[in-house]
């Protein structure tokens, strides 16, 4: 079943040399599955997960021939229906912990605003729901880290918040921008095993926002590869090693691997056609 | 002969009250010319023993010897010339309003180096960097041309010694193959020790010959790459952050 459809996404923002596009006719469908986009910076990713929430600040401006969430065409609606799909149906967990959590308000109290002042819940009832929130992404002091500011948690226990938070009204798209990057290889596993479990248990469907293709491959059902705003390539995950398009190709190259030769790693001859 | 010797070195912080041991009795040495790993998650130790070296961090326990002499605190003149640092975040590690003329040349201003001209120009080229860049400001650069700069920044003293801190994590893929190819050419053209902090065990691999592994911090296990490729740990931890590293290399 098809829950996100996207025909020719354009996302423009005007600058002083002129306008810039970049997303340029971005096209996809999403099931109940794992979908990563991955691409280096700059390449329009987080832009493309943003834009499905209508995200995009004036003068920033968002054009699609198509953009239908659950039947509910995303071009249109309006901002007191995009209110209501925020958060409640789509869920966006946004790339750095640090910026991303309120700095000045216990961890307990950003846990539970929405709670309270959305589903009308008891101070109680939040904290209790709160509580199994942070328990389910294996965090093992739940009551400490309540009582806790973002900075005073590690880059790994932040992005567990995050995610927590965005699961409490348990969403059925959830937009992940490079939800691991800040963790180390164990911790990452662990949030990854994590998201997996939703997808399979609760019939999420997930866009992986990366730029660590190993991890996508690794990770996903399916892969776009974007390069320059625009799909440069398609594939199934378990084919990423198989990839046809010279960039993929690239980017899986220059990764230093274990064991491997200590010479030059192969770099990036970027074609000028590749962004036609 | 051992170039860099750090011999229990102990690092403790003071935080609201709480004595936290950052680094706790580790020992490493690193012959001239080699380039050595410090491998281990976030909060490991592995960056506060580099910050220890340079004198960033207050060391409660231990010796630091560069060439076989104690370290002098603070830490000099003398010192600056034979060992330099390359950060982690080069977004935060240049200084937003000076050119990256006045960036390079600070360094020689201070040691009263003549001839910083043709110095920052030389040292423009050897980065890779067009000459074009000189006067512009760190915020006109991309990620990778601002690590070269940090890089270009570090070798203006011609130091023997480069202490590396996560220098590529901040990266791209395309960009951090680029910035090894470049630290590795200047080790080779240069006869560089490099010290070199990662999370990344591929990237130690690719760069180190030996590699220490820390957890919190503690020295865990050190081995030499060849056991690291073939997977010869002795300690369930070193053996478990290898298994997650090589699990992602699909």
């Amino acid at each position: 079943m098809t829950l996100l459809n996207v025909e020719n996404l354009r996302v423009t923002f005007r600058t002083e040399a002129g306008p810039v596009e970049a997303v340029r006719g971005v096209s996809f469908n999403l099931g109940r599955e794992r979908l990563g986009i991955v691409g280096e910076s700059g390449s329009g990713k987080t832009i493309t997960g943003r834009s499905v929430l209508r995200l995009i600040r004036p003068p920033g401006k968002i054009l699609a021939d198509r953009m239908e969430f659950d039947g509910i065409d995303l071009t249109r609606a309006d901002e007191k229906t995009m209110r209501g799909l925020r958060g409640r149906r789509i869920a966006m967990i946004m790339q750095d912990p640090k910026y991303s959590l309120n700095p000045v308000m216990k961890v307990g109290a950003q846990l539970t605003e929405g709670l309270r002042q959305r589903d009308g819940m008891s101070a109680a009832d939040a904290r209790k729901k709160a509580i199994e929130a942070l328990e389910a992404v294996q965090i093992r002091a739940p009551e400490r880290v309540m009582e806790a500011y973002p900075h005073e948690l590690s880059g790994g226990m932040g992005q567990r918040v995050m995610i927590a938070m965005m699961l409490i009204p348990g969403p059925d798209l959830l937009i992940a921008d490079e939800p691991t990057s800040a963790l180390d290889v164990t911790v990452q596993a662990e949030v990854l095993a994590i998201l997996d479990g939703l997808v399979r248990d609760r019939g999420m469907g997930l866009i992986f926002i990366s730029h660590d293709l190993r991890l996508v491959a690794r990770f996903c059902d399916r892969v776009l590869v974007m390069y320059k705003g625009k799909i440069v390539e398609e594939l199934a995950a378990r084919d990423l090693m198989a990839a046809k398009h010279p960039y993929t190709q690239g980017l899986l190259n220059c990764l230093p691997r274990i064991g491997g030769s200590q010479g030059p790693l192969p770099s990036l001859d970027r074609d000028a056609a590749w962004a036609l | 002969m051992a170039l860099i010797e750090v011999d229990n070195l102990s690092v403790t912080f003071l935080t609201k009250g709480h004595r936290v041991r950052a680094v706790d009795s580790v020992s490493l040495s690193v012959d001239t010319r080699e380039s050595f790993g410090l491998v281990g998650e976030s909060g490991s130790g592995k960056s506060t023993i580099l910050r220890a070296i340079c004198g960033l961090a207050p060391i409660s326990g231990g010796a630091i010897r560069i060439g076989g002499e104690p370290v002098a605190t603070p830490r000099g003149k003398a010192f600056s010339r034979k060992v330099q640092m390359v950060f982690q975040d080069p977004y935060a590690s240049l200084h937003p309003r000076h050119t990256i003329d006045r960036t390079l040349s600070e360094p020689l201003a201070i040691h009263g180096i003549g001839d910083s001209d043709r110095r920052v120009m030389a040292a423009l080229a050897d980065v890779g960097l067009p000459t074009g860049f000189r006067f512009r400001y760190p915020h006109q650069l991309s990620g990778g041309q601002r690590q070269r700069v940090a890089i270009a920044r570090a070798l203006m003293l011609e130091p023997e010694i480069l202490l590396l801190d996560e220098p590529t994590s901040a990266l791209d893929a395309s960009v951090q193959a680029e910035t090894l190819n470049l630290l590795s050419r200047l080790r080779e053209e240069r006869g560089l020790t490099f010290l070199m902090v990662s999370h990344d065990l591929a990237v130690i691999d690719h760069m180190c010959d030996r590699v220490l592994v820390m957890q919190h911090g503690r020295a865990v296990e050190e081995f030499p790459r060849a056991d690291l490729a073939a997977g010869r740990m002795k300690t369930d931890y070193a053996r478990s952050l290898f298994a997650a590293s090589a699990e992602r290399m699909g």
